[in-house]
């Protein structure tokens, strides 16, 4: 549903006027076809007209002779894509990180996977290969072969003095406080942070360049292990877009059937989440309530779709497995179950007095700044900016079925963690409108297991946020390119913003209120 | 002449053997309290419900490797616990736990300082064996604790003279013979602050930070290993029980109860433990419905609510003994 | 309720949790009943296997290979590989692998964990 009538072709038509090539209806809302540095001047023209401009993703491709450089950009209404190449024996290319600072981690990526090299980017350097790579060797281009890569030992780290230990903390790799190993060097005056250098890539993967080299249904299995928590998210916006170059329509029972195991892993994500910010501040309790709570969730999960994690139900053309009227009465009673449980913890957020010492006015950041930085999901919405896929470009059912979008603008930990409280409401009143309107009729169509050449993009809502898919294909079972962008890979120069200027005791809360799922930024 | 009587009162009974198996029974306690508060099932295999799993957990300990780090100061990260665990076993032994201490009949004038300054000493030899771990987390964890209690032992001290000026004399065992009306009743307030001041001696919850595992890992326990760690557990849970006995002595009359029939040390241990266990309940309870502050929410907590509070209940405890108690009682 | 408390709820509702019954499930001696239609071991019935191969070709783990087995080829299962995703049932045109509730499959022996095709129907739940 668009939030504002800026038109935005029309404003880079008559800003650009023949400088570019505009086609419109591909690759979302429009592509715009550049060169020469143009993509700047797009760029700034775009955010001039309309502030909620964000980069969704950077991505890098091996187009043979040159390197294609897509720049994915989210307006108010509208999703574009602006194409640049070049050659690939030169691959250099201007930043667009004083435009807007939320891609310094995108076109990191893209010179480390691609070797393309950002003109005037702040901070080059290695974000997802480890730092005893070789240099010159890129994983995503085409002749890339894995058996010829010798990793040299690691380098020890210089010693730091004693002085210097009191002074720069290192958090991570391996803490208690984080779940998964990222390392984060905190510059520490006194008890308050000055600064925050990230590492992270120590969980990657390599998955983009895996899903090359399987088909189409083995990459439903394989994107779905991107991460454990939204596994069935991203399977599905995987086969999304592979529906999306197929051209092919899916039966409404399956949109619906699709809503429901979506909804469900929302709620199990959401609760994990609150129960962890419980655990992040001592508050042992909480925690152990809130995952009580979330048994009865994976229990539902696993009537449904066979397993109590990783749901496996999405395949190109529809679901695997239908939903029998038999378990209906059970969903039904633990959903209505966890909605009474819901005013008990509204109540402990409102008025227990060492959650809200602890979390109020703790990791605060301002609308601009959320703007700027390109963030996404409930960081976004409990700073006052609303975005949200599923009301801003309806996938499958959710156009039909009528539900909030809730935003909160107090930017701090308090109201990120009431965002994704009350979004645990929406998520119960969705899937119980699905069920009770569920049509009739088969739940799969056929695909074929050979998929033309096109690409396509497509944007889901994650429980983290928007997560961002672009398949391309080359007219065999094995797909040319899989471009992922989660949302924490969004969200992290967030953090790295909040966290200055507070008490080093409070990055712990202030970290889970970002709920960090390394997994999905790594690949 | 050797006195095997009061040999078998500070190894056996109520000495040594007496405190580290209700140490024992004390921490099974509080991990069922808070399992069930939690809605879980607590220790349950290891002996009937679970009684055995604190020493089952201290002979794991025991059995363990024993890692020490290059760096680490040798001697004091060797003996630190154990001297830290000798010397609160030692204060405990001061207090009347059968109607008479087990280190002498009536005590003397005084103890209740010596044993505030023992805890001091054995607290700041748990800083040091943080300090000696030469681990930056174990240096940040110690500094916690030493700016945590060496704060809250000035409140502490204060709210502990409370019971002694009513009482008339500074020897716990005459504070706890004179509680004829015990001084929970006569001076409620005292009794609140004390209990808010010793979960803040005893780093439970809310005034958690020592043991925060989020944000100092292991805090001053992090480099330590095998049967050093088992005896630092051991020592925080010696204080816990502690603690509560000092509550027990100050404010609850200490072990004298209606006494029924037969042997008065029977009855006077019994009540002694149950009105022990009481406290322990309660503490593990607060501990357990809030989260942890920040350190500089602890301190200022201290500096600017617990301490004047203390002074101003000690004032007013002087004004109600002086002049509005001997007209009423 | 008109008036909205100003005291945490967690105080009344800590105390009354002691009295009540633990939400924990005491595994393994109590253990939990699973839906029919849950992913554990496969069964594989050898009577409806035609050799064609396309579990094995369809498997996003490798974990199935294809032997030789009294002069035909049938598949052979490798659980420590397996991800139970169930595409080998969903691929094969005649049925002949199913689903089982069996799950407790965790073993010291790893010869255990792959199954082989023989002429006798498959251990299983």
């Amino acid at each position: 549903m668009p939030s504002s009538n800026i038109d935005i072709i029309n404003v880079i038509e008559s800003k650009l006027k023949d400088k570019v090539q505009i086609q419109l209806g591909q690759l979302s809302t429009a592509t715009i076809i550049t060169n020469n540095g143009l993509h700047r001047d797009v760029l700034r023209a775009m955010v001039e007209a309309d502030e909620k401009t964000a980069i969704t993703a950077i991505t890098g491709i091996d187009l043979g002779a040159n390197i294609g450089v897509y720049y994915h950009v989210r307006t108010s209404n509208a999703f574009l894509t602006i194409k640049a190449e070049v050659p690939k024996d030169n691959p250099k290319i201007q930043t667009i990180t004083d435009i807007i600072p939320g891609a310094v981690f995108h076109e990191m990526e893209v010179m480390d996977l691609l070797g393309v090299v950002f003109e005037g980017h702040p901070n080059p350097g290695r974000i997802v290969l480890p730092e005893n790579w070789p240099q010159g060797v890129y994983p995503l281009r085409k002749d890339f072969k894995a058996s010829e890569v010798k990793l040299e030992p690691p380098k020890a780290e210089a010693k730091t003095s004693d002085e210097e230990k009191l002074v720069k903390i290192i958090i991570g790799p391996q803490h208690p406080a984080l779940l998964e190993p990222e390392k984060f060097a905190v510059t520490v005056d006194g008890e308050t942070v000055t600064k925050v250098e990230p590492r992270i890539g120590y969980v990657h993967r390599g998955i983009e360049k895996a899903s090359e080299s399987r088909t189409y249904l083995q990459d439903v299995y394989l994107v779905e292990r991107i991460c454990g928590i939204c596994n069935s998210i991203h399977a599905c916006a995987f086969v999304e877009t592979v529906e999306k170059i197929l051209k092919t329509e899916i039966p409404p029972r399956a949109k619906y059937l699709r809503v429901i195991t979506l909804e469900l892993n929302r709620l199990h994500s959401h609760l994990l989440t609150l129960g962890h910010a419980g655990l992040e501040i001592g508050y042992e309790t909480l925690f152990q309530y809130f995952w009580r709570d979330r048994e009865p969730i994976m229990d539902l999960i696993e009537l449904t779709s066979g397993n109590r994690v990783l749901s496996s139900v999405m395949t190109v053309g529809g679901v695997r497995r239908d939903l029998k009227d038999s378990d209906i009465p059970k969903i039904k009673t633990t959903l209505a179950d966890l909605r009474k449980k819901l005013p008990f913890y509204r109540q402990i957020y409102e008025n227990e007095p060492s959650i809200k010492m602890r979390m109020k006015n703790v990791g605060t950041l301002k609308r601009e700044d959320a703007l700027k930085l390109c963030v996404v999901g409930p960081v976004a919405r409990g700073s006052g900016v609303d975005i949200d896929v599923r009301k801003d470009e309806p996938y499958e059912a959710y156009g039909e079925i009528p539900f909030k979008e809730i935003v909160y603008t107090a930017g701090d930990t308090w109201a990120r963690m009431n965002v994704r409280m009350d979004e645990v409401e929406e998520s119960i009143n969705i899937i119980e409108y699905a069920i009770d309107h569920l049509p009739t009729g088969p739940f799969r169509v056929k695909a074929p297991r050979v998929v033309p050449a096109g690409e396509a993009v497509n944007r889901v809502e994650a429980p983290r946020g928007e997560l961002f898919y672009y398949v391309k294909s080359n007219d065999t079972a094995f797909p040319d390119r899989v471009k992922v962008r989660t949302p924490t890979f969004s969200n992290i120069p967030a953090f790295l913003k909040t966290a200055i200027g507070e008490n080093i005791a409070d990055i712990p809360p202030n970290f889970v209120s970002l709920d960090p799922c390394f997994s999905c930024t790594d690949r | 002449m050797i006195d095997f009587t009061l040999i078998f009162r500070i190894l056996v009974f109520p000495g040594f053997t007496f405190i580290l198996l209700l140490t024992l029974f004390c921490d099974w306690l509080e991990r069922k309290l808070e399992a069930r508060i939690q809605n879980r099932v607590g220790p349950m295999v290891a002996g009937p419900a679970g009684i055995l799993q604190p020493l089952a957990d201290f002979i794991k300990l025991l059995t363990k490797e024993d890692i020490e780090p290059r760096d680490a100061k040798k001697i004091v990260f060797r003996f630190a616990p154990l001297v830290a665990f000798t010397i609160m076993i030692l204060a405990t032994c001061f207090l009347p736990i059968d109607g008479a201490s087990a280190l002498s009949a009536s005590g003397f004038n005084g103890d209740l300082i010596v044993i505030l300054a023992l805890v001091t000493i054995a607290n700041f030899l748990l800083f040091l064996s943080g300090w000696a771990s030469s681990n930056p987390y174990g240096a940040i964890g110690s500094a916690r604790v030493l700016t945590q209690f060496l704060g809250y032992d000035i409140p502490l001290s204060l709210l502990a003279l409370t019971p002694a000026f009513i009482a008339g004399s500074l020897s716990i065992a005459v504070i706890a013979s004179s509680q004829i009306i015990p001084f929970i009743i006569l001076a409620p307030w005292a009794f609140v602050l004390f209990i808010i001041t010793m979960q803040a001696e005893l780093e439970k919850d809310p005034f958690d930070i020592p043991h925060a595992d989020s944000e100092v890992v292991g805090g001053l326990e992090t480099e330590y290993t095998g049967g050093k760690l088992a005896f630092l557990h051991l020592t925080r849970d010696v204080q816990i029980v502690f603690g509560a006995a000092l509550v027990v002595e100050l404010f609850l009359g200490g072990p004298y109860g209606p006494v029924f029939f037969g042997f008065p040390v029977f009855w006077y241990s019994l009540w002694f433990v149950l009105k022990l266990l009481a406290i322990v309940i309660i503490t593990e309870y607060i501990s357990c419905v809030f989260a942890r502050l920040r350190i500089d929410q602890v301190l200022s907590a201290n500096w600017r609510v617990i301490l004047p509070a203390a002074i101003l209940s000690l004032m007013l405890t002087v004004a109600m003994v002086t002049w509005i108690y001997p007209m009423v009682v | 309720m008109a008036k909205k408390s100003r005291v945490s709820p967690m105080f009344k509702r800590a105390v009354s949790h002691i009295f009540t019954k633990p939400a924990t499930t005491k595994y393994p001696f109590v253990k939990p009943t699973l839906p029919e239609d849950f992913r554990g071991q496969q069964v594989f019935d050898i009577k409806l296997c035609v050799s064609c191969g396309l579990c094995s070709r369809d498997c996003p783990a490798k974990a199935i290979e294809m032997v030789e087995v009294e002069g035909k080829r049938r598949p052979q299962f490798k659980l420590d590989q397996c991800i139970f995703c169930y595409q080998c049932a969903e691929s094969c045109p005649r049925n002949a692998i199913k689903s089982s509730v069996f799950y407790e499959l965790a073993t010291t022996d790893k010869s255990s964990l792959v199954l082989k095709p023989q002429a006798s129907v498959q251990k299983g739940a």
